[in-house]
């Protein structure tokens, strides 16, 4: 059977030499369109989840975030009332800035280590292996079990502090986790434990791929090693350390399991975030018009994240 | 500018022996190539010249000091690379002065310097640009400009020009010739193309395998080739090669005695020896049955025209030969004919070493 | 390579003790846990997690197993084990598989609107769960299935289809045109060269894909919270309402245990399949 298409069809296939494509090229026309058919048919459970899961799902819960909706929904439109109750809230008000500090320093910190341990694995030779195993197996690992470890390790009776205590040093204090004003900060230590070796295996594949020759002409030029990482390498490859900023900071919006199992928000709800006052007022508290605002902030922040991103990628891709 | 001399180096990768015993004495001022196949160890010969490799055993010394352990910054030296290894990130300007804001010159110096690089390159309309604007040869001037503005003692090229197009190369090629006359620069320059070598260098250091089979102007490596070796690499199209057999004063090829009166043995020859007979397409000719003329019986096999000369390939026994012949003349021929040698042009070796005679 | 580098001994030792310092950072909290798992009741009372175990004893590992107790129910997160598996095995098969039909029609059959389609997918790639988790729960309940195994197997497939479609489809399109048009010009169809041609290429990608989505699903703890169904509830739940049971004295030693068999079959699962590990995470993170 020829491949020959009917003109119209689709101009980018090769044309194929071989049978009288006069007699049989309708029949392959119809042939060809069934395939694609098929092809068809088999993207529409996918399309209908898209769709329906999805996208109705987001329209619902932003309609809703607009309406006077509290224990059930109710369609009577209210403007941007439960958004005005939303930031009037001190919980909302501490969970949606902690969401920029813990995203700002766990953007940072992660970042930091995982371009410096890509860093150190361009340069070292030998046990690469072994030191990228220890580096990944975190993320092998669930939310609760790192946010429990974390929590155990921090806490002041079992962890640090006392550890450090039955060395000797009967006064040393570390229990920032039992803080209210800085229980945040320790979401950190468990996000960048968590998180450093997925940008580092990232941002490893990136060093590697540059070209061996520009480390030459940097090295006859006598600049040295530092240098042409900072001036040279590390801006050869923004486009991937914007991709990692992007992956973190979208972790962090969507920060639920952590939280839960470190500090469940606490003390009181001083490092509550986002993900998880929207779950608690949807379930718990049971007020799905404060929830639903809420939600759509969540949205908001993560489109207004990948928007930009996914403008310049594809205006990359299309140059 | 300065002298650079190599002087017993061996490199080896594991078990591999790349370098073995080079000795490379280039005088002040010489447009010095390293031509030969790939794999013969040129690249890596001009890597442990500018100190991108260590090397095993041996000294590399340039203006008479002793660099082999000094880092390739250290040795005044400056380097132009195949893919010309510009920084994507930075605009021409920043990419050729770059280098020299790292060493602390004085910013004034910078500018002259880069300035003056740019105009003696043409490049100057082109330095707020990003390497990815450019075409492949403005990207190639830049990476010379960069080597420029170092104001180097000896500028290696790594094969510059194998990644431009063929109108391209001839264009650079007269580019750098010219460059090479306005500095009056020590060059080091590696490639596999015999006619670039030819044409650029005041002496070829021709390798093969890890060694320098011989270090000559062109000329002589074109008229007196060393090994068997720089005699069918240099030269297009290629010499023929012949089997023969030394008699008195003379070397026997199939049935003609072609006489060796000029030829300038190495050793003394020993009669009936065997030997192989290196003769280049342009000292065959159609014998023209005059008496005294060396000839050949040999087939004609087809015609090349080559626009000014055809090239003539003939069956002489085992041997496949090539002539260089009047076109009007080689239309059409077929058959048996009749070639004649150039007795003066003769080269001879010795099939196992491969050595001159 | 060869570029020689630049490298003074002092240096190459200081780069290497960075990091060993580093990795101790990644390693202590596990082997701190671990430790503290081997404890005996009375050493876990009195001291820091960092201290050893004076004589190490599997006693925690059992009673976490089969005696923790979550609220009321003392049955060991044996229990939360066997949901975690009843859940992980069909949501990874139909997930993956589901993935992987629709990345491949999205990829060789030319389908008009295919980056429209994409696009929205890696946009939903992105979404955070909160958005629509309600209408979900809203839907399901309609439904009649909400709060049960069906239920749970069917949230797992919605979140993982973008992810896993994207992750096939980049995988597809870089496979030769050549094979699907020669199986074209054979008479195969749509569904012929996807178990024929396709899948027995896709060995590598489907191992890449169910290591992805083993750990996700695993791993999981919102989902299974408010979808499963009291009977249903995976591990991570179980261990989560263990480690806050805290009446009386908190017994380190059982929590550390139960956080370790959580924790344990995707980090044995991560350090038998390395590569395949570290190319699912980062073609998951590195979407489109």
């Amino acid at each position: 059977m020829s491949a020959r298409l009917p003109i119209g069809m689709d101009a980018t296939a090769p044309l194929d030499a071989g049978v009288n494509t006069a007699v049989t090229t309708p029949k392959l026309g119809r042939a060809y369109r069934a395939r694609s058919l098929a092809a068809k048919i088999a993207l529409i459970p996918a399309i209908l989840v898209m769709l329906g899961c999805y996208y109705a799902s987001v329209t619902w819960t932003v309609y809703i975030s607009m309406t006077r909706s509290f224990l059930l929904p109710v369609y009577k439109f209210a403007g941007a009332a439960q958004y005005e109750r939303l930031f009037a809230t001190p919980r909302w008000q501490v969970a949606y800035s902690n969401m920029f500090v813990f995203g700002a320093l766990d953007i940072i910190g992660t970042l930091g280590l995982g371009v410096l341990l890509a860093i150190l694995l361009d340069r070292a030779v030998r046990f690469e292996g072994v030191f990228r195993t220890v580096m990944l197996y975190p993320l092998s690992i669930s939310f609760i079990v790192t946010g429990l470890t974390w929590q155990w390790v921090l806490s002041p009776t079992i962890g640090v502090q006392q550890f450090v205590r039955d060395l000797g040093w009967s006064g040393f204090v570390f229990d920032w986790i039992t803080q209210p004003d800085r229980a945040i900060y320790t979401l950190v230590f468990a996000g960048i434990w968590h998180q450093s070796g997925l940008i580092m295996a990232i941002m490893l594949a990136g060093l590697r791929g540059v070209d061996r020759e520009i480390w030459r002409a940097a090295r006859v030029e006598g600049i040295p090693t530092w240098r042409t990482y900072i001036s040279i390498v590390l801006p050869m490859l923004r486009p991937l350390i914007v991709t990692c900023i992007v992956l973190i900071a979208i972790a962090v919006v969507k920060s639920y399991d952590l939280v839960v199992a470190m500090t469940n928000g606490g003390p009181g709800f001083s490092s509550d975030l986002p993900g998880k006052f929207v779950v608690d007022f949807e379930f718990e508290r049971a007020n799905i018009g404060q929830a639903s605002a809420a939600a759509t902030v969540m949205l908001g922040s993560v489109l207004a994240i990948i928007s930009p991103y996914l403008y310049f990628e594809l205006a990359r891709k299309n140059r | 500018m300065s002298a650079v001399s190599v002087s017993g180096l061996f490199k080896s990768f594991g078990h591999l022996n790349v370098l073995k015993d080079i000795h490379l004495p280039i005088e002040a001022g010489e447009f010095t190539v390293l031509l030969g196949p790939s794999g013969c160890g040129k690249s890596t010969l001009l890597n442990a010249i500018a100190g991108l490799e260590d090397t095993d055993a041996g000294i590399v010394e340039i203006d008479g000091a002793d660099v082999t352990h000094h880092e390739p910054s250290k040795r005044g030296i400056a380097m132009v690379f195949q893919s010309y290894a510009l920084y994507p990130t930075m605009s021409v300007r920043k990419n050729m002065s770059f280098g020299l804001r790292v060493r602390s010159v004085p910013r004034q110096e910078v500018v002259r310097r880069v300035d003056w690089a740019a105009k003696l390159l043409q490049i100057d309309e082109l330095l707020d640009r990003k390497p990815s604007q450019l075409s492949g040869g403005q990207r190639q001037r830049v990476a010379i400009g960069r080597a420029l503005v170092q104001q180097a003692k000896v500028f290696l090229f790594d094969e510059p020009l194998s990644n431009l197009d063929a109108k391209l190369r001839t264009e650079m090629r007269v580019e750098l010739k010219r460059l090479h006359k306005e500095l009056g620069a020590t060059i080091i320059y590696v490639t596999h193309d015999q006619i670039e070598a030819m044409t650029l260098a005041t002496r070829i250091a021709v390798m093969r395998a890890g060694r320098i089979e011989q270090y000559a102007a062109p000329d002589e490596l074109y008229e007196v080739p060393e090994t068997l070796f720089v005699a069918s690499f240099v030269g297009s199209p290629a010499m023929n090669f012949m089997r023969g057999r030394l008699t008195t004063g003379a070397v026997q090829v199939g049935s003609a005695e072609v006489p060796l009166n000029g030829y300038r043995f190495r050793s003394s020859p020993a009669t009936g020896q065997e030997v192989v007979v290196g003769i280049r397409p342009e000292h065959l000719a159609l014998a023209r049955n005059e008496p005294g003329e060396n000839g050949i019986d040999a087939e004609a096999l087809f015609m090349e025209p080559m626009g000014a000369d055809t090239l003539g390939w003939f069956q002489f026994g085992e041997h496949r030969l090539s002539a260089r012949l009047v076109p009007q003349v080689a239309r059409g021929l077929s058959g048996r004919v009749r070639l004649s040698l150039n007795a003066d042009h003769l080269s001879l070796f010795d099939p196992s070493s491969e050595a001159r005679l | 390579m060869t570029t020689t580098r630049r490298h003074t001994r002092i240096g190459r030792i200081g780069l290497y003790v960075l990091l060993v310092w580093i990795c101790l950072f990644f390693s202590i909290p596990l082997l701190v846990v671990i430790s503290t798992s081997l404890k005996t009741s009375d050493e876990v009372r009195t001291f820091s997690i960092f201290s050893l175990p004076a004589v190490p004893s599997i006693a925690a590992w059992i009673k976490a197993w089969s005696s923790a107790c979550t609220g009321l129910n003392c049955g060991g997160v044996r229990v939360g084990f066997w949901n975690s598996v009843r859940i992980l095995i069909p949501s990874v098969i139909i997930s993956v598989l589901a993935g992987s039909v629709t990345g491949y029609a999205l990829s060789h059959w030319r389908i008009r609107g295919a980056n429209v389609i994409m696009l929205l997918l890696l946009v939903c790639a992105f979404i955070p769960y909160q958005v629509i988790l309600y209408p979900l729960v809203k839907t399901f309940s309609t439904i009649g299935i909400y709060s049960s195994l069906p239920c749970i197997i069917a949230v797992h497939v919605v979140f993982g289809l973008p992810v896993m479609s994207l992750l096939f489809r980049n995988y597809y399109a870089g496979l030769p045109e050549e094979l699907v048009k020669a199986a074209r010009i054979d008479g195969a169809g749509f569904w012929r060269i996807f178990l024929f041609v396709m899948l027995p290429m896709s060995v590598n990608i489907l191992i890449v894909a169910t290591i992805l989505q083993t750990t996700g699903i695993w791993n999981d703890y919102l989902l299974g919270l408010i979808f499963a169904g009291r009977d249903n509830m995976p591990m991570t739940v179980q261990l989560n309402a263990i480690a806050i049971t805290s009446t009386g004295i908190i017994e380190y030693n059982v929590n550390t245990a139960a956080a370790l068999l959580t924790a344990l079959p995707p980090l044995v699962i991560y350090f038998f399949s390395g590569r395949y590990f570290v190319r699912g995470i980062t073609a998951g993170a590195v979407k489109g």
